[in-house]
């Protein structure tokens, strides 16, 4: 450009006027000024955004009018400028030139961000004035603020995803943990069981030692009978199915039955059992059998945890609104570092606790699991190894005695006594038609029924048990559930459908190791009137036999 | 041409003297000490620009750009790798962007760094040889080594020579190493390095 010859006065002209409009119709900030930084030339953009007019402005010092630039230390780029430099102001590191309002505050940014170039303008090698360009760079700048944070998000929630993956990773070890202590736990009495069973089968013991022989059996078939009682339990409250059956009861009756029920187990330890019980603690809302399978479990786990010649103390009292059951042992303790961890499903201190005391670790979880449906709180508190462990159950006070429901409230410990038949119904000339594939439940039912008197006529299958009901007319049929082939449902709907002179009516129970509520409603639905769960429990059996003889099926 | 090693040392020490500045601007600027590396000095032919410079920058070269014109006249440039670009913006800005790549602000920044370090090093050599320069916009390249090269405006019929001055920026603890590239003509590099001399020697005295 320097180098063409000089323009004529109207090329000087038209080459101004061009200029003039470009600057007008410029998308961005234009600012001139003389080599006195007095503002030449300022642009509609610059009208418009700052609200000052040309003719307000053209004329002044720039320095002036805008004494911020001063205060910022932004002078010096003029000065530069005038030196013949070009300078950059980029928005990051200066924000903006001159404060001009953001054309829109959907970016949160009330302050046009500005980039800026400062420029001199030279004419035959000398500087003559400066060259200001401004452009509004709000948008941009919120928008990779926006990007960013996508960013940070995206890093955010992989992080998360590989927390919670962790996390799963976490439960599937302790599941795993789980199913080998269960396996564990449940072959543990099983030796024993099957040890005994086929010695007593070979039938070289002494009498002495057949006694020894059902004591040890019975007691291990016990130990595995809670072990899968406790398993039903838990996946009742992990389904949500577990229906408490609320009333008003008498909490230091049920303490009372619980502490009842370990005493023996604790004196043959050398345990001492303090008991102390607030006469003011008065009734509460709940379910008697839950409460007392709360205060059984934490006892148990007490006389378990404590060492021989140790002391359990159980105290009722009333706190505030609340009744609180407070169980304090001398045992092992807990580790700090266990402490948050004692409520969770299948987890127990360590691995050799598991060898040493036994159990699924799965007591305390029911234990918190219930003092929650009761609208309770259950906390520990331990000094540490060693120093044992206090346990409390807090449970909200209701404050009325109702006398009616007092009797009720009195829930006796759980009879598991010796296989007895004193005191239960006769069956005397009752004829009973047995259904079970397993030889063996087929053979100890007909022993329980006979040893009450009845006759009892059993078949493997379905197809023997249409048979054996047309032959012999029984009077009340007991059937499996789960068999091979055809199954108990398949048999009572054929029974049903029979006329009555053939048996269509007779009064059916069904046996079965589904405990689950919805189990028991399906058997019901399905013509059965009675369920009874497995293991059978003799009493539980005969008094239903009993009780549905001549008990006519009705649709 | 080559240096001798007084020319070399004596021109080490004056664009050390216009680092001092450039750190001490960046650091006000920034709130963070920011600090240039004394520098390296070399020449070499434009030809023999590129293996010289390809060790240094394997992939996309960031190079900030101006063109100089006068009495001297050529192309100086401040060409970081792209990582390093990535990173100086990075510690320019409190350093809080995830990104790995240089969005508008960032390359906003590195040319308004760039256009700082260049200015002050033309400014000194513009004030020894007692001439005035002036310069073009600056402006923020990504490409190849390659492409860079070709891209100088320097006439391409004249031998000319590129002055190579290797540095680092420290900043909060990192090191960002970068380079300036001046290339020049013959005649303004003869008259250049006669300066340096005149300079080197009232240093002496």
């Amino acid at each position: 450009m320097s180098s063409q010859a000089k323009p004529s006065p109207k090329e000087t002209l038209l080459n101004a006027a061009v200029l003039h409009w470009m600057h007008d119709l410029a998308a961005q900030g234009i600012i001139t000024t003389d080599s006195e930084l007095n503002v030449v030339e300022w642009n509609n953009w610059m009208e418009e955004h700052t609200g000052k007019r040309a003719n307000e402005v053209i004329g002044n010092n720039l320095l002036d009018l805008f004494p911020e630039l001063t205060q910022r230390r932004l002078d010096r780029h003029y000065k530069w400028a005038l030196e013949g430099q070009v300078r950059v102001l980029s928005q990051a590191l200066h924000g903006y030139l001159i404060a001009m309002p953001a054309v829109s505050s959907e970016h949160g940014c009330t302050q046009m961000q500005q980039a800026v170039r400062i420029s001199p303008l030279t004419h035959e090698g000398k500087v003559i004035g400066t060259l200001t360009i401004i452009d509004d760079v709000t948008e941009r700048v919120a928008r990779e603020a926006e990007l960013q944070a996508q960013l940070e998000d995206r890093s955010r929630l992989l992080s998360n995803e590989r927390l919670a993956r962790n996390e799963a990773e976490r439960a599937n070890r302790l599941k795993d943990e789980f199913l080998a202590t269960i396996s564990h736990e449940l072959r543990n009495p099983l030796n024993a069981i099957m040890g005994w069973a086929h010695m007593m089968r070979v039938g070289n013991l002494t009498p002495a030692n057949v006694e020894r022989a059902v004591e040890t059996i019975y007691r291990n078939a016990k130990s595995q009978s809670q072990l899968v009682a406790d398993l039903l339990d838990v996946s009742r409250i992990i389904s949500g199915k577990l229906r408490l059956d609320v009333r008003t009861v008498d909490l230091i009756s049920i303490v009372n039955a619980a502490v009842d029920s370990i005493r023996p187990g604790a004196e043959a330890k050398g345990i001492r059992l303090q008991t102390m019980f607030d006469p003011a603690a008065g009734p509460i809302s709940g379910d008697a059998d839950r409460l007392q399978q709360i205060v059984w479990n934490l006892l148990t786990n007490a006389v378990k945890f404590t060492p021989k010649g140790g002391r359990i103390q159980v105290k009722v009292q009333r706190v505030d609104s609340h009744v609180e059951v407070v169980v304090t042992d001398t045992g092992v303790g807990i580790s700090k570092e266990f402490l948050p961890y004692v409520f969770d499903r299948f987890r127990q201190a360590d691995a050799s606790t598991t060898r040493i005391h036994g159990g699924l670790g799965l007591g305390l979880s029911i234990v918190h699991q219930l003092v929650d449906l009761h609208g309770g709180t259950v906390s520990v508190h331990s000094e540490g190894e060693g120093k044992g462990a206090t346990f409390t159950i807090s449970l909200p006070f209701v404050g009325v005695i109702s006398n009616q429901n007092e009797a009720e409230a009195v829930h006796p410990t759980q009879s598991d006594e010796v296989l007895s038949f004193e005191g239960l119904p006769s069956l005397q000339g009752l004829k009973v038609l047995v259904v079970d594939d397993e030889a063996d439940t087929r053979e100890l039912i007909r022993e329980v029924l006979k040893e009450c008197g009845s006759e009892v006529i059993t078949s493997p299958s379905v197809a023997e048990a249409l048979i054996a009901l047309e032959q012999h007319k029984p009077d009340v049929l007991i059937s499996d559930l789960g068999m091979p082939d055809e199954d108990g449902y398949s048999l009572i709907a054929k029974v049903r459908e029979l006329p009555p002179e053939r048996g269509g009516e007779i009064p059916a129970a069904a046996l079965t190791a589904y405990a689950r509520a919805e189990d028991r409603m399906r058997v019901l639905r399905s013509g059965f009137q009675f369920h009874l769960p497995k293991p059978v429990d003799s009493a539980e059996l005969v008094t239903v036999v009993a009780s549905l003889a001549g008990r006519a099926y009705k649709a | 041409m080559k240096l001798t090693e007084r020319q070399s040392d004596a021109l080490s020490e004056l664009i050390n003297i216009a680092f001092a500045r450039t750190g001490a601007a960046l650091s006000e600027l920034t709130g963070h000490r920011v600090m240039l590396n004394p520098p390296e000095v070399a020449v070499y032919r434009t030809e023999e620009l590129r293996p010289a410079l390809a060790k240094f920058v394997p992939g996309d070269v960031a190079s900030i750009h101006q063109v100089f014109s006068g009495p001297v006249a050529g192309d100086a440039l401040l060409l970081l790798n792209y990582d390093g670009a990535v990173h100086l913006t990075d510690l320019l800005t409190d350093g809080h962007s995830q990104s790995p790549y240089l969005d508008e602000s960032a390359r906003e920044v590195l040319t308004e760094v760039g256009n700082i370090l260049l200015n002050a090093c033309l400014g000194m050599f513009g004030n020894l040889l007692n001439v005035h320069v002036t310069f073009s916009v600056p402006r923020l390249h990504l490409e190849t080594l390659d492409e860079l090269i070709a891209s100088t405006t320097s006439d391409k019929t004249e031998m000319h020579y590129a002055l190579v001055v290797y540095t680092a920026f420290q900043i909060r603890h990192s090191s960002v190493k970068g380079f300036l590239v001046i290339v020049l003509s013959v005649d303004s590099l003869d008259r250049l390095i006669q300066e340096v001399d005149v300079w080197e020697a009232q240093q002496g005295t």
